[in-house]
């Protein structure tokens, strides 16, 4: 039972092509508030490019995106506005290396949102706190371990109060023993209830966490589903191999 | 002893001769001044095309795609002012500095009888050039991930550019950016060519007088080097304080 007042991301035929070369070749689905999607797929299926077209770092070549009701993809939409409610999460952490942590979290909230050092500096020292770094506010991004540049990263993207998260392989760049700690704080957002699109590998987190898992390749969303249905009874042969691979 | 005795005698007789009588040390002083003033201005204007160009090519390179794909104004009118830009960066650096001093003289500003704000005028467009390829290698090598990260916070180009990009390429150009203004100091040598009484005119002027040139041309290539080293420590100085951020 779903109105459309649910849905904070609907995708309509969504395709994306550098050059010759077809990478998405028309995307369907919709994303409710507060629903967990985790995107799985072969490398080179499209499912980072997909990610990247939510919030327009790619330009898709055909289709449209609507964000909180909102042609995105339109010309004269004013994308910044729109991805200040869109946060995201890269592999390579992408912290500023000329800021500490502090302002790495408190450059968009003070410029784009209006908000004075002291309010933003406090809800920083706040989200800090959740991810067990508040010690390290005054740090230079080059100081922390990669595990905790990705928990900051996080709580960076968290600062602007987004409204979606987008995680583009959030733990691919990070040494395995660190993957545990990066898993957790995004559980804990999970749980909180925030809506969510999270590309990667980790299978044990798509079981565990994902309302819905979307499985794409060769540019399409070839199979979705519970992580149940996904995982312990995939249709597509594509599925079947895939998960025999990574499992 | 008599032989060294004697050619201190005289070289205290040439001091007189060369910088004491008829008060020739001002025209060093005045020259100096020239020189410095020459190079300021040059430095100022060139240093405000370099970020003018340097801005317009690098958006251009960074937005093309996705400009062309919107269509309309936007890109007719990068298109054209990254093809101005080009222009002047092949005729600028494709020919030599004292041509270009000379040209201004004689041909662009006839009426003007003072040889400074010309120097300063033809000695900054010639530097902008350089600084603005200098300006853009830095923001060209600047990993694309910074520019994602701010613009997925909901910065628009120009604040990613002005707050994460510029920041980082100041610091990793700065030695090349030392470099050029280095050399546009001794390049300024060559306003002599337009009677301008720089530094080097100057220690030329008095030696033809003086028929002297072992004192005037040496103490004009010492006053270039004194410069050189203090301007060479004022910039390692700077780059020590932006360095904080790296450990």
């Amino acid at each position: 039972m779903t109105t459309d007042n649910n849905i904070l991301i609907s995708v309509q035929n969504l395709q994306k092509s550098f050059g010759d070369i077809e990478v998405l070749k028309g995307i369907n689905t919709n994303i409710k508030k507060g629903e967990v999607v985790v995107i799985i797929g072969p490398s080179g299926s499209g499912k980072s490019t997909f990610l990247r077209t939510l919030n327009l770092l790619e330009m898709p070549t055909g289709g449209e995106i609507y964000f909180e009701g909102i042609n995105i993809t339109a010309p004269d939409t004013n994308i910044n506005l729109h991805r200040q409610k869109m946060g995201m999460v890269f592999q390579q952490f992408n912290l500023f290396p000329h800021m500490t942590i502090l302002k790495n979290m408190t450059i968009a909230p003070m410029k784009l949102l209006g908000k004075t050092k002291v309010q933003a500096e406090e809800y920083a020292y706040e989200l800090l706190k959740k991810v067990g770094l508040e010690d390290r506010a005054n740090a230079y991004p080059s100081q922390l371990s990669g595990g905790q540049k990705q928990r900051v990263a996080i709580v960076r993207a968290l600062a602007m109060n987004p409204d979606v998260m987008l995680f583009d392989e959030p733990t691919s760049a990070l040494d395995p023993e660190m993957v545990g700690e990066v898993l957790s704080v995004m559980k804990e957002l999970a749980a909180s209830g925030m809506t969510m699109a999270v590309v990667t590998h980790e299978m044990g987190f798509a079981r565990e966490v994902a309302d819905r898992v979307l499985f794409i390749d060769e540019g399409v969303i070839m199979e979705e589903g519970t992580p149940k249905e996904v995982f312990e009874n995939p249709k597509s042969p594509r599925l079947q191999d895939f998960l025999s691979k990574v499992l | 002893m008599q032989y060294i005795t004697n050619y201190f005698a005289s070289l205290a007789h040439d001091f007189e001769t060369v910088f004491i009588a008829k008060d020739r040390y001002l025209q060093i002083v005045q020259g100096l001044l020239n020189t410095v003033k020459i190079t300021a201005g040059a430095l100022i204007i060139g240093v405000v095309i370099g970020v003018l160009v340097a801005a317009v090519r690098s958006s251009y390179d960074k937005n093309k795609e996705t400009l062309k794909m919107r269509g309309g104004f936007g890109y007719i009118a990068l298109s054209i002012l990254n093809g101005i830009c080009k222009v002047y960066l092949t005729v600028i650096r494709g020919t030599p500095v004292v041509v270009q001093l000379m040209i201004a003289y004689f041909v662009i500003f006839v009426s003007v009888k003072d040889g400074v704000p010309i120097g300063i005028f033809a000695f900054g467009i010639n530097s902008g050039a350089y600084v603005a390829e200098i300006f853009r290698g830095g923001i060209m090598a600047i990993d694309n991930g910074q520019f994602e990260a701010g613009r997925s916070l909901g910065f628009n180009y120009i604040q990613t550019m002005w707050y994460i990009v510029i920041p980082q390429m100041f610091k990793a150009v700065l030695p090349t950016l030392c470099n050029e203004f280095i050399a546009l100091l001794k390049e300024t040598s060559v306003a002599g060519y337009v009677g301008v009484m720089d530094l080097t005119k100057a220690g030329n002027s008095i030696a033809g007088v003086t028929y002297n040139y072992f004192l005037p041309l040496l103490t004009v290539a010492a006053i270039y080097l004194v410069v050189v080293m203090v301007l060479t420590a004022l910039v390692a100085r700077l780059e020590r304080r932006l360095r904080r951020s790296d450990h």
